[in-house]
């Protein structure tokens, strides 16, 4: 692989729910070793078009590439490389974090060592306690933790801090930027514009399903003509919000 | 990075740590425990004094002729048609399956172990019924114990069966814990569950007799006293395990 060759690559996109259209011709273009955010309102399509990119979800139209695989007909070979932290995901809820941690790593053929997966979430005291015993930010972190285990090339993160403290936040973003040190590609679908200043190369801003711009954090901002991230956002989203009234 | 991606599928020791992690989950799952062990030697301990003076052929009495093989089916019913259901209800509910489609392990290998585990916990229901009866109440093992486990395994499949239909069309966990006590409380009762067959009207009992429970109860009481199995009760057993599996593998839903 060129190191020019895109990590992911998803061309024309689309997903409809029933009558929804939630993803409508979204094409994005990952590179390697990149921080790439996913930025939009509730209900823009984000999860779903992350969801698409991991091979959970079947595209209605267009195509993704991962690592020049398809990850759903090369569904065996996308997993060994493909890390994943589902939005709304739950584990076995009566093991431990050393059992559920030993149980991710038994999937793959070169784990990362328990000890350092547990160190990178800091949840070091937790380790015997039960998953369903963890607060909300434990959990969270935990499931971060399991994907990373097999030591994948590319990792989707959805909502990486959200219900985080600010602690636990920061602790986050370091094991993020240690990660793009080792050359592993982060597509992080984040809320929090301190978060996707702070570590996203480029964002693709979603809004009603559709890509309306991709850009570094810098560029939105210039782009929007606003003083910060949080302003480019509001200036650039929410456009149908508007029509609908 | 040029290295070669290999799709990998995750090997035995994944399994093992996967059958000993089911394995914490349905042993910490206290309530789920307590139907298939504690149920059926209730039934036992209090039918079997009573049932243990009847005698029905030679040395044999309704303790081996019909507590016993009711009691080991009810460990059957209530794993495969209550407990394994549940559990699979919840891991789709709270995404575990599809937390796991994520990685290298299909969620199809949760079903399989599920039912392995499941295997065991009915070995343990099986054991406990067995060492109360034969220590406690003197019981006597089948005559042709060969045609006995060769029908409780088809038993098995076919009770698992059965809780596959439930895990496969319940859309909740609550609604399969309810889906599944119907299921099981209507086939029990038609098999014999709440008094003899002899009890119930003749067409019922024949058609109680053709479902798994009734089909169970009758083929392995056949196998306790040494009499042939009735083939109508095998082929019941067989019939609903290939439904099942069927109808399963039709309508089963991942999330």
């Amino acid at each position: 692989m060129s190191s020019e060759e895109p990590a992911i690559v998803a061309e024309h996109l689309h997903k409809r729910y029933g009558p929804k259209v939630a993803v409508d011709d979204v094409s994005l273009r990952v590179d390697p070793g990149e921080i790439f955010g996913i930025l939009g309102t509730n209900g823009a399509g984000k999860t779903t078009t992350v969801e698409m990119i991991a091979g959970l979800r079947r595209p209605g139209r267009g195509s993704v590439s991962l690592l020049g695989l398809d990850p759903r007909r090369d569904r065996a070979k996308v997993r060994q490389v493909l890390g994943v932290q589902l939005q709304e995901s739950y584990v076995h809820g009566a093991l431990t974090v050393s059992e559920l941690i030993g149980l991710y790593r038994s999937f793959y053929p070169d784990p990362r060592p328990a000890d350092e997966l547990v160190e990178l979430v800091g949840l070091e005291e937790q380790r015997r306690v039960r998953f369903e015993k963890l607060s909300g930010g434990q959990q969270q972190r935990l499931s971060i933790a399991l994907a990373l285990v097999g030591r994948p090339r590319v990792v989707i993160l959805d909502e990486l801090t959200t219900g985080l403290d600010p602690r636990a936040r920061r602790r986050m973003w370091a094991t993020i930027e240690r990660l793009r040190d080792e050359g592993v590609t982060i597509v992080l679908v984040s809320h929090a514009m301190e978060e996707v200043e702070r570590l996203c190369d480029r964002v693709a801003l979603l809004d009603a399903g559709r890509v309306v711009a991709v850009e570094t954090p810098a560029g939105l901002v210039a782009q929007a003509g606003t003083q910060n991230l949080d302003d480019a956002f509001v200036a650039l989203t929410g456009k149908q919000l508007e029509d609908v009234g | 990075m040029s290295t070669v991606i290999e799709a990998r599928r995750p090997g035995v020791r994944s399994w093992l740590t996967l059958v000993g992690c089911e394995a914490k989950m349905v042993a910490r799952d206290t309530a789920g425990l307590v139907v298939p062990v504690f149920l059926p030697l209730l039934i036992l301990v209090m039918s079997a004094r009573s049932a243990g003076d009847q005698v029905v052929a030679g040395e044999l009495t309704a303790l081996e002729a019909y507590v016993l093989p009711l009691v080991l089916t009810m460990v059957l019913a209530t794993i495969g048609i209550i407990n394994m259901p549940s559990f699979l209800a919840y891991y789709r509910r709270t995404g575990i399956l599809r937390r796991l489609a994520v990685t290298p392990a299909s969620p199809a290998m949760v079903l399989v172990v599920q039912v392995i585990v499941s295997v065991l916990q009915a070995l343990v229901g099986v054991a406990g019924a067995l060492a109360v009866a034969f220590l406690a109440f003197d019981a006597r093992p089948p005559a042709d114990l060969g045609a006995a486990v060769a029908v409780y395994a088809l038993a098995m499949a076919a009770m698992y069966a059965v809780g596959m239909i439930v895990a496969a069309v319940a859309p909740t966990p609550n609604s399969a814990v309810a889906i599944g006590l119907l299921a099981f409380f209507a086939l029990g009762a038609l098999g014999g569950m709440f008094g003899g067959p002899g009890s119930l009207p003749d067409a019922v009992a024949a058609v109680g007799e053709r479902l798994p429970f009734g089909a169970a109860v009758a083929a392995l009481s056949a196998a306790w006293v040494g009499s042939p199995v009735d083939p109508v009760h095998l082929i019941s057993l067989g019939v609903a395990t290939v439904v099942g599996v069927v109808t399963a593998a039709l309508l089963f839903r991942w999330e």
